[in-house]
């Protein structure tokens, strides 16, 4: 399978809020904690050997759980299987805690669940689309009939 | 570097909303040759394959700061792509729109409306009335570079430079100012693929990027999209009145035969599949 490479590792270099040296460990049982700059862009975590201009992977963060280990350590799990567990360990319960919280929010399907959540809240609240104003009310990725269970359904011109 | 393929397969199979599917045909780089494949948009991914049923996938493409531009042809877009002129201009104003920082600024801006954040809703009256004036549907003809791009990195010069963007045109007027920055049109072509990706990055004021920082104001990414598309529009429309009113009615005919159904049809005859 192919993919644009360059461009995903130009968008490694973009600079991020979210970049620390943390210690890595891969799924296999072998795999042992290394140091890696752990950089978090867009949708993707990328990992880098320190003081390398070129990542050495990148995880798409789709579908995948973000456990927390132990006071230090995180996790994430892709494909809900063990063989893909990719560990993390963090300087500090804060640090650790904050890695967490970003990682989860940083995942499209999450922001498009809570866009349509604060679209159908404001519609309630104001009577109008707030996409309307950009033009974006018909884009099918905005649209509430998405797959997405409402907390409170109402029946609403969305 | 590797990317993680298994994870990015099962975002594709996973029951997660599909934004745009449909073929396209896809240039070879190296051939030129074109091949049709099947494209699925989700998020801000573009996948592509053979076939839809296939379970190979050909391949990937990560939309983050990609350049969309349609060509000279009324049925190209971006670097490679191909399709019929209404079909392009469905996947143009999808593929716009699919980046999480687009997403990002849009979640930003709604958080802030729902929080009612006085600030922000007096941005937006303003905003609002001038986007209702571009109209919704960003109906995109002839050429048009309409670049998206990251965000300008935190460099000091970024912040300093004076945003070339002009006021905003009056609601309700219509008319085109003469515009005192560079359309993007007129830019250099600037090809993603020659990122000089053993140098540093690009200065900001090099991207053909928008000078603001996206993070802060949304309205402003939304501004500048609908200047472009009224501008277009208001091209298009004294195009029109010269009489391409032969070409309107194909259009009108193939939008009808290709909803939905991502057919590929050659109206003009000079491809053949």
């Amino acid at each position: 399978m192919r993919f644009n490479e360059k461009e995903l590792i130009s968008l490694s270099r973009q600079p991020s809020e979210k970049a620390a040296e943390l210690g890595m460990r891969g799924p296999k049982k072998g795999d042992v904690l290394k140091k890696r700059l752990v950089k978090l862009v867009v949708n993707f975590l990328f990992y880098f050997r320190t003081d390398e201009e070129e990542p050495i992977g990148a995880l798409l963060l789709e579908q995948c759980r973000v456990e927390r280990e132990d006071s230090l350590t995180f996790s994430i799990i892709f494909l809900d299987e063990a063989e893909r567990k990719y560990q993390f360990e963090c300087d500090s319960e804060e640090q650790c805690g904050e890695w967490i919280d970003s990682i989860i929010k940083a995942s499209y399907e999450f922001m498009r669940k809570n866009l349509i959540f604060y679209r159908t809240e404001i519609h309630k609240l104001t009577g109008k689309d707030p996409l309307e104003q950009y033009g974006i009310s018909d884009e099918t990725r905005f649209q509430v009939s998405n797959g997405l269970q409402l907390k409170a359904r109402e029946t609403s011109s969305l | 570097m590797k990317l993680h393929r298994k994870i990015l397969v099962h975002y594709l199979s996973c029951p997660s909303p599909v934004d745009k599917e449909g073929y396209l045909f896809k240039k070879k780089e190296r051939t030129g040759a074109f091949h049709r494949r099947w494209f699925v948009l989700k998020g801000n991914l573009l996948f592509y394959q053979e076939r839809p049923a296939d379970r190979h996938i050909g391949g990937v493409i990560v939309l983050e700061g990609c350049a969309v531009r349609t060509e000279d042809s009324d049925r190209d877009f971006s670097l490679v792509f191909e399709g019929l002129r209404t079909y392009r201009d469905e996947w143009v104003k999808c593929l716009l729109t699919a980046s999480h920082c687009y997403l990002s600024l849009l979640l930003r801006d709604l958080g802030l409306q729902y929080e009612g954040e006085p600030e922000g809703d007096a941005v937006k009256l303003g905003s609002a009335k001038h986007l209702q004036s571009c109209g919704a549907s960003a109906q995109l003809r002839r050429t048009s570079d309409l670049v998206l791009t990251p965000p300008a990195s935190s460099d000091p010069r970024t912040l300093t430079h004076t945003p070339a963007l002009p006021q905003a045109t009056p609601p309700g007027t219509g008319a085109v100012r003469p515009l005192p920055w560079k359309s993007p049109k007129l830019w250099a072509r600037r090809n993603a693929h020659v990122t000089p990706i053993n140098g540093p990055a690009p200065l900001p004021r090099v991207w053909p990027a928008v000078h603001f920082n996206p993070l802060q104001k949304f309205e402003k990414l939304h501004e500048y999209y609908g200047r472009e598309v009224e501008r277009e529009r208001a091209e298009s429309r004294r195009e029109e009145q010269k009489g391409g009113e032969s070409r309107e009615k194909r259009g009108g005919e193939s939008r009808e035969k290709e909803r939905g159904a991502g057919r590929r049809e050659d109206q003009r005859g000079d491809k053949s599949i």
